[in-house]
Parts: structure tokens; sequence; C-alpha cells
């Protein structure tokens, strides 16, 4: 695995940020706006759909889609040939680029773009994965999620969702109060961790999308407060988040054999997983961060004196079991090998 | 057994600069060619590495190719290709939108070009001879068999060889995964692709009989034959890997192993088949190599090192006695050796 270790210095890679959304969402609106913004970064965007994207201190590059499975005998574990080609070529220039915008189309899955990064060495050299960022269309989601798709085609749009590490919720003045609460709602029914932005015009603050840092472990859990919010489940839907937050030292042993066969077998349907751990007996925290069977981890912050040693960690996926997520992850506590 | 301390400096025989960051070079009788990421394409006169022309592919570069009468040159980039002629330095610039990764000469009159998902081979001058139906992704390298008349491509999913007559690939020889390098033996009995799942997966033309070497750290985005095709060189870790394709082949075997670099940017053997190969890296050296000296599974040590600023861009023989490296920063550097088999 590639992510560096907590002790070298401040991540010296160019951020990249992947923006996906569906059609109309406004995705173009926000990277017109994102690149018109006078921050001074050096942008390099790679669009997926045919935009009307065109800055002149921006370098715009198309691609088109190419999902490629990996031989590894993990079958979700497929990568985008196409953004290793483009971003391998861009890495060869002698510009040097403050950050990387990849949009996506409103199809596309975004379990291959993150897996990338993930996978690829000469990339994951030289680039992080920032965020995620979803937008969502207020007026037109809950139509989106709604839709019912064949047996074994994914709902696009709630996948966009579960993946996102910041939701821009679009065009909230095209709806009344209680329709936002009730996509909010929604949204976090999905991904209860997400950070939902509201929006008009794709109107934002943008480093609240920009070099925000979700694909990093420190500032993932650091920040993010609300990391593990347990949700209610007042939607029939099958994708969802299960949250877990638990006091006690784990088994390291145990908590590797565990986690390992959860992602096994049922990496396919877990979308993205992170989390925040106490291992027995380590000064430091253990942070992981996992995208359907791939997963890193390293050490984060110190644990401070006196401080309660405490695991909080998310899953969001499909189908999940949140009473067997909950069982086995408790089974990894040091404790429960005592008491067994 | 390699002496780096008391052998006396290579001569740098020219010492130039170009104004981008070169991506390839390529080197044919009298003339080296240099693709600059940006999209300038220099044309250096290989005795003294002055400018000869210099001509533009919009949109970027990816590689470069000369015919072998350097009369001709061929450019490929992100969004297109260009072809260059010597004779007026005329140069016409097709800009497709698709993603060129290389082109490969099968003779002076005739060039493979990748575009897109197709290959495209033309005349020097750009007409269309053939074309391959499209692979299942974007090409991403080419090779010529069969003294030119077979075509081997790769893209995800399997090296498909075409012919003339026919859109449709002659033989597929399929493997699940993306194939990044080609590399066909020049006794024409091997294929082999460098893989993104971090392996070497080869082919017996005869009978498409498979091998896979997997097991390297990082995905294999160079590979080379030498020029008795009994050797092979891989990246896909900080070792180059050299793997004895003589006999039944390589499987059951263990490579020698070269390590000098942690990042390998370049490989190139120096002509002649004398086993010498040389490799750049990240960290701006070039190291030369018996490569093919000791045992197998040995690790072998350079018997050369230049040191230099920036990573090494590409390397390239210009014939067994001159080693042309460009690095990063613009440099372009030609060192002589002392003679044609010594290193």
């Amino acid at each position: 695995m590639t992510t560096p270790t907590s002790d070298e210095p401040r991540d010296q890679r160019v951020p990249v940020t992947v923006l996906t959304g569906f059609l109309g969402s406004g995705k173009t609106t926000l990277l017109n706006r994102i690149l018109t913004e006078q921050h001074g970064l050096r942008i390099a965007v790679i669009e997926n759909e045919f935009g009307e994207v065109g800055v002149d201190d921006a370098l715009v590059l198309d691609s088109e889609e190419e999902i490629f499975e990996m031989n590894n005998g993990c079958i979700c574990c497929t990568v985008r040939g196409d953004l290793i080609r483009i971003l391998g070529a861009l890495m060869r220039r002698r510009e040097k680029f403050d950050h990387i915008l990849i949009e996506t189309t409103g199809l596309a899955d975004p379990a291959p773009v993150a897996q990338t990064f993930f996978m690829d060495d000469e990339i994951a050299a030289q680039l992080r994965l920032d965020a995620i960022v979803t937008l969502v269309d207020a007026a037109h989601v809950l139509q989106h999620l709604d839709e019912v798709k064949p047996e074994g085609v994914e709902n696009e749009a709630v996948e966009q969702i579960a993946f996102a590490d910041r939701i821009v919720l679009n065009k909230t003045d095209l709806v009344d109060e209680s329709a936002i609460a009730e996509v909010t709602d929604r949204i976090r029914a999905i991904n209860s961790s997400v950070q939902i932005i509201p929006a008009q015009h794709a109107e934002i603050y943008l480093p609240q999308v920009l070099d925000v840092g979700a694909f990093d472990l420190e500032r993932v859990l650091a920040e993010d407060p609300s990391f593990l919010t347990e949700t209610e489940h007042q939607h029939d839907t099958t994708v969802t988040s299960v949250g877990i937050d638990l006091t006690g030292e784990l088994d390291e042993e145990r908590l590797n054999r565990w986690l390992g066969t959860l992602l096994r077998t049922k990496g396919v349907d877990i979308f993205r997983s992170k989390g925040i751990l106490a291992l027995a007996g380590a000064p430091k925290q253990y942070v992981f961060q996992g995208v359907h069977m791939l997963l890193v981890g390293e050490f984060g912050r110190h644990w401070h004196d006196g401080e309660q040693r405490r695991n909080r960690l998310v899953f969001i996926g499909r189908n999940l079991d949140r009473e067997a997520l909950e069982c086995g992850f408790a089974d990894c506590l040091a404790t429960a090998g005592a008491a067994a | 057994m390699s002496i780096t301390a008391s052998e006396p400096d290579l001569a740098t025989a020219w010492d130039t600069a170009v104004d981008d960051a070169p991506v390839a070079l390529n080197a044919r009788q009298d003339l080296i060619a240099v693709a600059g990421a940006a999209g300038t394409l220099w044309i250096l006169d290989a005795t003294t590495g002055a400018g000869i022309d210099t001509f533009e592919l919009p949109g970027g570069a990816l590689s470069v190719a000369l015919a072998p009468d350097a009369r001709h040159a061929a450019a490929t980039g992100p969004t297109g290709y260009a072809l260059w002629r010597r004779e007026d330095g005329r140069t016409t610039v097709h800009d497709t939108g698709a993603w060129s990764a290389t082109a490969a000469w099968a003779d002076n009159e005739r060039v493979a070009i990748a575009a897109g998902r197709r290959a495209l081979v033309l005349t020097p001058d750009g007409e269309e001879r053939w074309a391959t139906e499209p692979a299942a992704s974007t090409v991403t390298d080419l090779a010529w068999l069969r003294q030119g008349r077979r075509l081997a491509v790769a893209a995800y999913g399997a090296v498909r060889c075409h012919e003339r007559h026919t859109p449709k690939p002659v033989m597929t020889y399929p493997y699940i995964g993306s194939h990044l390098a080609l590399a066909v033996a020049p006794t024409g009995r091997w294929i082999c692709s460098g893989n993104q799942d971090a392996s070497i997966h080869i082919w017996r033309t005869r009978d498409a009989g498979e091998l896979t070497m997997s097991g390297y750290p990082e995905k294999v985005s160079r590979l080379a034959f030498d020029d008795t095709g009994f050797w092979l060189a891989a990246d896909g870790a900080p070792d180059v890997t050299v793997w004895d394709f003589s006999g039944k082949g390589p499987a059951g075997t263990a490579p020698r192993s070269l390590r000098c670099h942690e990042t390998i940017t370049a490989l190139a053997w120096r002509p002649g088949g004398g086993g010498h190969l040389a490799s750049g890296g990240a960290d701006g050296t070039v190291a030369l190599w018996r490569a093919t000296a000791g045992r197998p599974e040995s690790r072998l040590s350079p018997a050369r090192i230049l040191d230099g600023d920036t990573t090494v861009a590409a390397l390239t023989w210009a014939g067994p006695e001159l080693l042309v490296s460009a690095y990063r920063d613009g440099r372009i550097r030609a060192h002589r050796l002392p003679s044609r088999t010594t290193l």
C-alpha cells in the first residue's frame, strides 16, 4: 500500500478532487466557478462529458471512461485506464499543477475512479485523492433515487451519494424547506457521515470542497465530529450506513481477521469504509479508509493522557447487516477474548 | 565483475537542452528525435547534438519514432499525431482528438500509429494504407512481426495481431488485464506484454502457449528484447529484471536482478546483442549493465553509473557507441563509449 506514514512531512502530492453528479446537477457550473475564482491555483481538469469549461489558466483534457478489471482475483477491483493514462501524461509535463479536478459523467461509477488512486503506484506516488464531491439537484434527486433499475444494475444516483465525501445540495432555491429536509433525510439514510453543503447556482465557499483531505486519514477523523451519526432508517433503502462507536481496545490479530474476511466476502457490497481505532498496546490511533475490498491504514495521532480509548467506524454499502457488523466488531475487543 | 571506480569516465560527446520536459527519444541513422511533453519535437544531429529542425504536435506529445532511413518521423500525442519529412521539413498534423500512444515503423514506407482504439497503417506522408477494427480500449502499444507483415496491437484484454487484408485480428492473444507495453522478440518467437496488474504475460507465437510472470511490486510499463531476442528486460520493481528467453524460454527460471534505481524510468538495450543494457532512474542516474552476466537469479551491480540531477526521462542508443539520455529538466546528453563492444 502506498499511503505515506504519518511520520512523514506534509504530503507534497497534488490533490485531486472528483466531481460526480447527474447531468443537470450543476457540475459544469461548479467547475467553472472553481476555475474562475481568484484563488491563484494552477488547475488541470479532466472532463468526461463535453462541458462548456474553458478558462485560459486551466488545462482541460477530455477522456472517455475505460474501466479495467485488475487481474488479482478481486472482482470488484476495477480501475480507470483512461485516468491512469491521462494523469500519467499530466505528471510528465513540465508545468506543475496545484490541483486536479476530475469530472465524471452522471452515469459513472465512482469506485473505479477512487480505486485508481489506491491501485496505481505511479499515481499514488504523485497524486492524492482529496475528496469525492457529489452534486445533487435538490429538485430532481428523489426522482433519480427512486428510479427502479433492472436486476443487477446499480442506481447511479445512490452510488454517487454513497461514495461522496461532500455533497453539494444544489438548486435549493427551486424547492421549499420541507423538500430540502426530505432530500437531506434521504441522503443521510444512505451516507450518514457525509457533509452536506446547501447551495444555489453551485455557489459555495470553495475551501469546503477543495483540499479538504477527505481521503487523508488523519484529517478525516480529526475534523469530522459528525463522522458517526447514528441514523434512523425511515426509508426502505438497500444502500445505508452502519456506524459503530465502541469504547475499549482491540485485539489487532482478531481485528485483521474480521476486517479481512468481511471485505473479502462482502467487499462488493461495501462501498466505503473508514474508521479510527484503538489497538491494544498502541500509543497512537489507528485510522483506516477503504473502497470496496481495498483498504489502507496507518497510525494517526497519539492518544492523549487519560483519553478514553474509543473505536469509531462507518461502513456505507448495500444490504449491510448492522447487527452482524456490530457483533463482529465487538468480538474484536481485547476483552471479548478474555470473556469468551 | 564490475570495477566502477577504476574505469575512466565516459566521454561526453555533446550536451544540449530543449525547452520542455522530454518524454521520449528515438535515434536512427544520423538523427535523434526528442519529444517534449507540451508537443514540440526536436530533430538533432546525432554526432554533434546540433538542432536540425523542430515541429509541433498541438495537444502534447507522448512518443516519437524516426523511420529506419531517418527521412521521416512520426510523433504521437494525447490528441493526435504528426508526420515530419526531412527533405523539406514539411509537417502534417492529424488532430484526431484520439489518444495516440505510439508509432512503429514497419519499414521506410509504412508506419503504424495508435489512434484511439484503432491502429492505422500509413505511408510516410500520412496516407492510410489500412486500419484495424477498434480494440476493447485505447491502444497502448504496437509492434511489427514477420518482417512488417503483421502488426501486434496491445490494449485492454488482449494483444491482437492484424494483417492488411482484414480489419479483424488474424490472431488474438487474450489475457484479462490492461496491457501497457508490448515487446516482440526479434526471432518472432515470443510476444510479451507488461501489465497494469504487475505482471508480464508471455505468449509463444508458434502455439499461443502462455506464461505469466507475476509478483512484481508495481505495474510493468517498460519491457524490451535485446537484438538477439534471447533477453527481455523489464521494470515493475526497483530492480530491472532480465529474463532468459533462449531455448525453451523463461518458464521455471528466475531472472537476473539489476539493482540501482528506486524507480526505473527508462530502459534501452545497446544495439549489437552483447547483453549490454542502459537503465535510467527517477533519481537522475543512468546505469550501464552487463545484464546477461552471471547466473540466473543473481543480483548484478552496474558496470557504470552516470550521475544526473533530475529524473531520466528517456534513453536511446545512436548506434552501439553513443548513448543519449534525456532528463526531465530538458537536458539532452550523449556519452561516447570506448568501443563498439566494451562498456
